[in-house]
């Protein structure tokens, strides 16, 4: 099972929704702009990935999930 | 209401049958007809837009546009027409403009910034309750903490004299009302950055470590920003900061009253404090007439044509009660994970000081349960003005008592 993020970082416009739902995963740089801190999480921090997606308000979260 | 009959669409906004939920037409729209046809003051159609799905869909779709100064983009009273008409801040521009605006602040309002303000705002929370406490009781709280709370907070942020607060909340309902004239909207508009353009030159002069002082530093002086588009983003981030938190404190401690076990959860975990505040602004969802958009081209849309020109609310206040995505959503109930909610919008245009707004809430709410455990009414709910008459709602008064063992005069 794969599990990676990605981020497009030209889309964030700095809400902090990220941030909010899964601070293991992602920050904020000085800009205020997202950080992926960590492309490949383990399984553990997948709901609150998978929540950060959900509540971009940029869509600029994406999720490749393959095989189970 | 059948598609392209002007003469079905009822009159928009509706009258609150409840004050503490939105209109009951926004129930049933969701469940019979989610998209549906009003007509605006100036007898222009516009669409609402009842479901959490659709909100967010709406808001994120370029078909659909974000622009004031689209002629078609829909308003809820002449005056507001005008003033968004003037509006050259990036809250009524489309991308690639809007982002481009929008990043040189986003490091002003980050997360990380503002959870670090959390302290200094708990100590200005802290001071008002003694003021407060030092006073006459029974108090309005809306006068002495939910007006003051975050006007010194956003004037200390800012780098703006607090003695200007009154001016900048007058600004702030001129163009927040339902009432006022186009007149009054117009010359408060215009008032406000001009204060702020004034502001401006005092910091270039004698900068200090504050918010406009960094964007003169940052984008003025090298040329990136011109003062007068600093000027008119200042005069929005100030009404938009000045006027929703206020709202959600006044009428959000109302809600937390008329739940006493919600109250406790607040006031005595520090866990249930965050997800309350997100609920809280799920069940209120304040700002009533935004986010806004205006159709580029003919839109199908769950079997309704949006005809190109045609004005689109999208409701905060319905899309947060759609019972797909929230269980039983006309309960409050600080123990479900609300954040989903778009009370803050979605898309681009959400709320740039959202993680202020949170912060601010964070802070108060516990801070006023905690301190003045005997918190209560000191009227029947009928002496409470909520605000029927603003575009964001709240209430206009909330006559609070505190002492506990004897009964207030």
């Amino acid at each position: 099972m794969t599990f990676k993020v990605r981020i497009v970082e030209r889309k964030c416009i700095g809400a902090g929704q990220c941030v909010l739902s899964a601070p293991a995963v992602f920050d904020q740089d000085d800009d205020g702009i997202v950080v992926l801190r960590d492309a490949t999480p383990p399984p553990s921090e997948h709901e609150a990935v998978r929540k950060a997606a959900r509540l971009c308000p940029a869509v600029a979260i994406f999720i490749d999930e393959a095989g189970s | 209401m059948s598609e392209g009959s002007t003469a079905a669409a009822p009159r928009f906004p509706f009258a609150r049958e409840s004050p503490l939920d939105p209109p009951a037409t926004y129930a049933k729209a969701r469940a019979a007809q989610p998209i549906f046809p009003v007509t605006l003051w100036d007898g222009r159609r516009a669409w609402l837009v009842t479901r959490y799905d659709d909100f967010r869909a709406v808001c994120v779709d370029p078909r659909f546009s974000g622009e004031f100064a689209n002629p078609g983009f829909p308003a809820v009273t002449a005056a507001r027409v005008v003033v968004d008409k003037a509006e050259r801040a990036f809250v009524g521009m489309d991308n690639p403009a809007h982002d481009h605006y929008r990043r040189m602040f986003t490091k002003e309002f980050s997360t990380r910034r503002m959870m670090a303000l959390k302290p200094r705002i708990a100590e200005i929370a802290n001071g008002l309750i003694d003021e407060m406490l030092a006073g006459p009781e029974p108090a309005d709280l809306v006068a002495a903490i939910a007006v003051r709370f975050p006007s010194l907070v956003m004037c200390e942020l800012i780098g703006s004299p607090y003695e200007d607060h009154r001016f900048i909340m007058a600004c702030a309902a001129a163009r927040h009302g339902l009432t006022q004239s186009v007149d009054e909207a117009e010359t408060k508009a215009r008032e406000l950055a001009s204060y702020f353009r004034a502001l401006i030159d005092r910091k270039e002069a004698e900068p200090r470590d504050d918010f406009v002082s960094r964007i003169v530093a940052e984008h003025v002086l090298p040329g990136t920003l011109s003062r007068d588009d600093f000027a008119e983003i200042g005069a929005m981030i100030l009404r938009a900061g000045h006027d929703t938190t206020t709202n959600m404190i006044g009428i959000g401690t109302l809600l937390f009253l008329q739940n006493p076990g919600q109250l406790a959860a607040v006031r005595d975990d520090p866990d249930a404090v965050a997800p309350a505040v997100e609920e809280a602004l799920r069940f209120v969802s304040p700002v009533q007439f935004s986010p806004r958009r205006v159709a580029l081209e003919d839109v199908q849309w769950r079997g309704v044509t949006i005809r190109k020109g045609e004005g689109i609310f999208a409701l905060p206040a319905s899309a947060n009660r759609d019972a797909t995505v929230f269980a039983d959503p006309d309960r409050f109930d600080v123990s479900r994970d609300a954040s989903a909610h778009v009370a803050f919008g979605y898309g681009i245009h959400q709320c740039l000081g959202q993680m202020l707004a949170r912060v601010e809430l964070q802070v108060i709410y516990p801070l006023l349960f905690q301190r003045l455990p005997g918190l209560r009414l000191a009227a029947p709910i009928e002496a409470i003005r909520f605000k029927h008459d603003m575009q964001i709602y709240g209430v206009h008064n909330l006559p609070v008592a505190w002492s506990t063992g004897k009964i207030a005069a």
